[in-house]
């Protein structure tokens, strides 16, 4: 009797906090206006935009921001309200046509930025033809880490890994000069190779794959693998990071590399594990032309947000972050701002700011995602099912790749066709 | 005879031992990675650490922590026992009132509940995920708790034990003149504890060991519970680094195991099959 | 029985409540919603019939492959996995059976413990045991001098990887049901068959098994139910992959939800899985009424 009782009242209370729940926006306890900012840097990054935030929030009296760091924050802003949020720009175009992100460029006014105080790369990214729909933030492409022990040198070309995997095979046969990975950052390798073979994908509003241009560049990862064993085979998801972190014992069977082509955000895992002995370079050109594919974050206001004050508060936060000596933690995170005055601040002082410094020489020659709607789906086949084919089986025939992209190409116009009208 | 028999006892104790040792393999190796710094973890994959370290640990209890582990282990604890309570609350007197009382439209609401045991969760997860949006409850623990309420399962469980069970005790307490509540409560409760002690177990673990539905409704750090916590360590596109991973493991998983061994003796004695057969 | 039909109902009625709200409503509103075009951020976007269910139904429909896929990969694994989840722990229940029973509980423990571990633990164990490059599981098998096998890029070996995780986690479960079910076994049989001189096989065959079949027939379609929702372990430890092989149709449905933002094609293709395990259900059901 007493227990059921005791039960009751504890799904009395149960039910009364969780009504008190619900994220509600708006008014501090100090009378501060609140505005919520979510976006995904969870990883070592999410402590210096912290620092950016904490730094608004503290030169406040009017307006406190209430940043939300979670992994998976596309899920979590499409099922809440928030006032802010990150958004990766492969993804504008979709959240655009979806109706989910509003134009900002009253707000940079308002903030005192403009499109042009960021580099042309970024300023093309945010920027449609009805509007400019978010503040770039930073650029991340592939980076490559070398280990300084196996290559003194970073590659820059295809000739250099070559020659760079005969030595480290003479060593020992399970070190190799890179890897190629099947999974995680196929999207990346395909899109740099395209890039340095001067390949356009975009036919209307899809990617068209079905290229013979696309299947030739793609197959010299096949031959990084088989044939002249710069990589080593079987890497799966994650892979290249995986083996670069490595350490070849006799006899065993783990494959270790020399170098890795990776995302940035791998820097403090490798800064860790290699310390002195780690070096960053600008991703070798393995094919035509110099070219490098990543991806950027941004800034973006939400169609939710029509409030005037809420509005201010946000051109305010902008414009406070957008200041050099706050953006400049962003840099510290290893991260490269795509805002001008604040590149120059990095790289007035490379040495400080290594990552950040290195990977805005690559701004020139990076090659971002194009703008269609649904771009990661339209992707996806080729990534999914493609990709690991030319990195997975030895003999691959280029008939057997040309109609594997035919049906990925097929994919994306159809992913193309679910656009809202 | 006797020799036979400690033979026999013999051989299967071995055969179970080197059993329980490749099945507390997996456990052994989370236990010993989450003491391996990050250059070790990531670059060999002996059992044992080289060097033995504690800062996994300390990042995750120490002051620049970030992970909440203590709060999500919080949270699956509310969810779950709030769940379970609910659960047998709301699915025994049903069971009750089906089985044995005079129930309008019993035939029909019997009929329903067989029904309903065969629409899988899927059908109704996104849609009820749509509901408590609209609702404004995402992360908060009502859809946490709520939606298992829906246990056709268990009324179904209950109700058949309920119908196995002879009417004599009971007929003879309403002539006694008890009341309802007396008669639930003295008679009813005592009689069917193995099969409530079974409902209780399957829906404990059941809510324990659920992802997707407790994945989609929460999204604030604070409201996850350890399975959604610990998942956002695992995958990801950021740098998962496997020491501090299997640390936090470790510490979402522990409480969950001593509760087990605590309460095995319950698990085993509930008599679960009592109310399947 | 003088307990009124108002006080029977009343006790009826918090499950009454509870089942319309959170089964008869969601199931009737995705029912609903399936005939729509919907979207988790914008909401109803107009009535479109039965489409959802024709692109689904259609072959070479972008939504058709990833249901197919995601189907075929499902009932792979149904297929592959239900046969071990239940004989395995079967025969764990038989070994911690003829265990002395002071030793018993101690077994009994260790076996059902991984049930305690969440899926999302699991995953991260098992994933980095069968890392490919210097996994632990590769670097046992090289001291045994075996090659190392690619574990999570190659199939069938995801799919083993994710078999052995399976096993493992969820094996206790099944255990203690079935040990349960073995003490209730009359002890009396087994005594009059070994004085006939059965041997092992003929006692368990003609006293063990018919003893604890309902059990076994239960925890067949909890098997079968259960891996049905695979989520967990494909999403952690291979991510669907290599090449989509092991993307499970909850996941291919969680994703079309919230990446595509299109819950009405979502929701067609939850009613169609639903249909479809109820029809797997409801045979096996059929198929051990007809046998008894």
């Amino acid at each position: 009797m007493k227990k059921l009782a005791f039960f009751l009242v504890i799904l009395a209370v149960l039910f009364l906090t969780a009504c008190g729940g619900g994220s509600g926006s708006g008014e501090t306890a100090d009378g501060k206006i609140e505005l919520t900012y979510i976006n995904g840097f969870t990883g070592g990054d999410g402590d210096f935009m912290k620092k950016i935030t904490n730094g608004f929030n503290e030169s406040q009296d009017k307006y406190v921001i209430k940043e939300s760091q979670e992994k998976d924050h596309y899920t979590k802003f499409k099922t809440g309200n928030y006032d802010l949020v990150i958004i990766h720009t492969d993804l504008l175009e979709t959240y655009k046509q979806d109706g989910m992100i509003q134009d900002i460029s009253s707000v940079m006014e308002t903030a005192g930025i403009s499109p042009d105080d960021f580099h042309d790369k970024a300023k093309e990214q945010v920027t449609f033809d009805d509007g400019v729909f978010a503040v770039p933030l930073d650029i991340h492409p592939m980076t490559m880490f070398y280990n300084k022990k196996l290559a003194p040198e970073a590659p820059q070309n295809y000739a250099d890994f070559a020659s760079l995997t005969q030595t480290l095979q003479q060593q020992d046969p399970n070190l190799f000069a890179t890897g190629v990975p099947s999974a995680g950052l196929g999207e990346w390798f395909i899109m740099t190779v395209a890039a340095q073979n001067g390949i356009n994908l975009v036919e209307d509003n899809y990617m068209n794959f079905a290229q013979e241009e696309l299947a030739d560049a793609l197959m010299i990862y096949n031959d990084m693998i088989f044939k002249d064993k710069i990589s080593p085979e079987g890497l799966g998801l994650d892979g290249e990071f995986q083996a670069f972190m490595k350490q070849v014992d006799e006899g065993g069977s783990a494959v270790q590399t020399a170098t890795a082509l990776t995302g940035p955000w791998y820097y403090q895992a490798v800064k860790e594990a290699y310390g002195d002995d780690l070096g960053i370079a600008s991703v070798p050109v393995i094919g035509e032309q110099p070219g490098v594919y990543g991806a950027g974050h941004t800034l973006a206001l939400p169609s939710s947000v029509t409030d005037e004050e809420r509005i201010a508060g946000i051109a305010e936060f902008l414009k406070y972050m957008y200041t050099p000596e706050n953006l400049i933690n962003w840099a510290d995170s290893g991260q490269a701002p795509t805002h001008m005055p604040t590149m120059e601040l990095v790289e007035s002082d490379a040495a400080k700011y290594p990552l950040s410094a290195q990977n805005i020489k690559q701004f020139d020659s990076f090659e971002g995602a194009p703008k269609l709607y649904q771009y990661r789906e339209q992707v996806r086949y080729v990534v999914e099912n493609v990709y690991p084919k030319v990195v997975g089986e030895a003999n691959i025939s280029k008939e057997t790749l040309m109609s594997e992209l035919e049906k990925a190409t097929e994919q994306a116009k159809q992913v193309a066709e679910t656009a809202p009208q | 005879m006797m020799k036979k028999s400690m033979k026999k006892n013999a051989f299967v104790l071995i055969i179970a031992t080197l059993l329980a040792i490749v099945f507390l393999l997996p456990l052994i190796f989370m236990l010993f990675t989450s003491f391996k710094a990050l250059s070790e973890a990531m670059s060999s994959s002996a059992l044992l650490p080289k060097e033995w370290t504690l800062e996994n640990y300390g990042s995750i209890f120490g002051i620049a922590a970030d992970v909440p582990v203590i709060r999500w282990l919080l949270n699956t604890g509310i969810v779950t026992i709030a769940g379970t309570v609910l659960v047998v609350f709301v699915d025994v007197l049903a069971a009750y009132a089906l089985a044995r009382l005079n129930l309008p439209g019993k035939k029909f609401f019997f009929t329903m509940v067989v029904a309903a045991l065969t629409i899988p969760g899927i059908v109704t997860l996104f849609p009820m995920f749509y509901i408590f949006r609209e609702l404004n409850l995402i992360n908060t623990f009502a859809p946490l708790i709520l939606i298992y309420s829906a246990n056709t399962m268990g009324v179904f469980l209950v109700y058949s034990f309920l119908k196995g069970f002879p009417k004599d005790l009971e007929e003879a307490a309403v002539i006694d003149g008890a009341s309802l509540w007396q008669i639930l409560r003295f008679v009813i409760f005592p009689a069917i504890r193995p099969v409530v002690a079974t409902l209780a177990v399957l829906t404990f673990l059941t809510i324990y060991n659920d992802f997707l539905w407790p994945s989609v409704v929460t999204s604030a750090d604070e409201m996850k519970t350890v399975t959604v916590g610990v998942a956002n360590l695992v995958q990801g596109a950021n740098f998962v680094n496997p020491g501090r991973m299997m640390a936090a493991t470790v510490v979402a998983t522990l409480p969950a195991l001593i509760i087990f061994v605590a309460a095995n003796r319950y698990f085993v004695r509930s008599v679960i099959s009592s109310g399947i057969k | 029985m003088r307990i009124s039909k108002t006080w029977s109902f009343i006790l009826f009625l918090p499950f009454l409540i509870c089942f319309v709200l959170f089964l008869v409503v969601p199931f009737a509103y995705g029912l609903y919603i399936s005939f729509h075009q919907w979207s988790i951020f914008g909401g109803n976007g107009g009535f479109v019939g039965f489409d959802n269910y024709v692109s689904i139904l259609t072959p070479g429909n972008v939504y058709s492959n990833a249901f197919y896929n995601g189907l075929k990969n499902t009932l792979i694994f149904v297929a592959i996995s239900v046969i071990p989840l239940v004989v395995i722990s079967l025969a764990l229940a038989l070994v911690i059976d003829s265990i002395p029973d002071k030793l018993k509980v101690f077994y009994r423990t260790i076996f059902f413990i991984s049930y305690a571990v969440s899926v999302t633990a699991v995953s991260a164990i098992f994933k980095w045991l069968f890392t490919g490059n210097g996994g632990y599981v590769n670097n046992v098998m090289n001291t045994f001098g075996l090659g190392a096998l690619n574990w999570l890029n190659d199939q069938p070996l995801a799919w083993i990887a994710i078999l052995i995780a399976t096993v493992w986690w969820t094996i206790g479960f099944n255990m203690i049901l079935f040990i349960n079910a073995l003490d209730e076994v009359d002890r009396n049989l087994y005594e009059a068959a070994s004085l006939d001189g059965a041997n092992w096989w003929q006692r368990f065959s003609n006293i063990t098994f018919p003893s604890i079949k309902g059990v076994f027939v239960f925890l067949t379609i909890i098997t079968v139910i259960a891996s049905f929702n695979l989520y967990g372990q494909t999403l952690l430890i291979t991510a669907g992959g290599p090449s989509q092989s092991t993307t499970s149709l909850i996941m291919v449905i969680q994703q079309i939800v919230f990446n595509q933002n299109n819950l009405g094609m979502a929701s067609a293709m939850s009613m169609l899985m639903g249909l479809v395990m109820v029809l797997i259900v409801a045979a096996q059901y059929l198929y051990t009424l007809r046998k008894d």
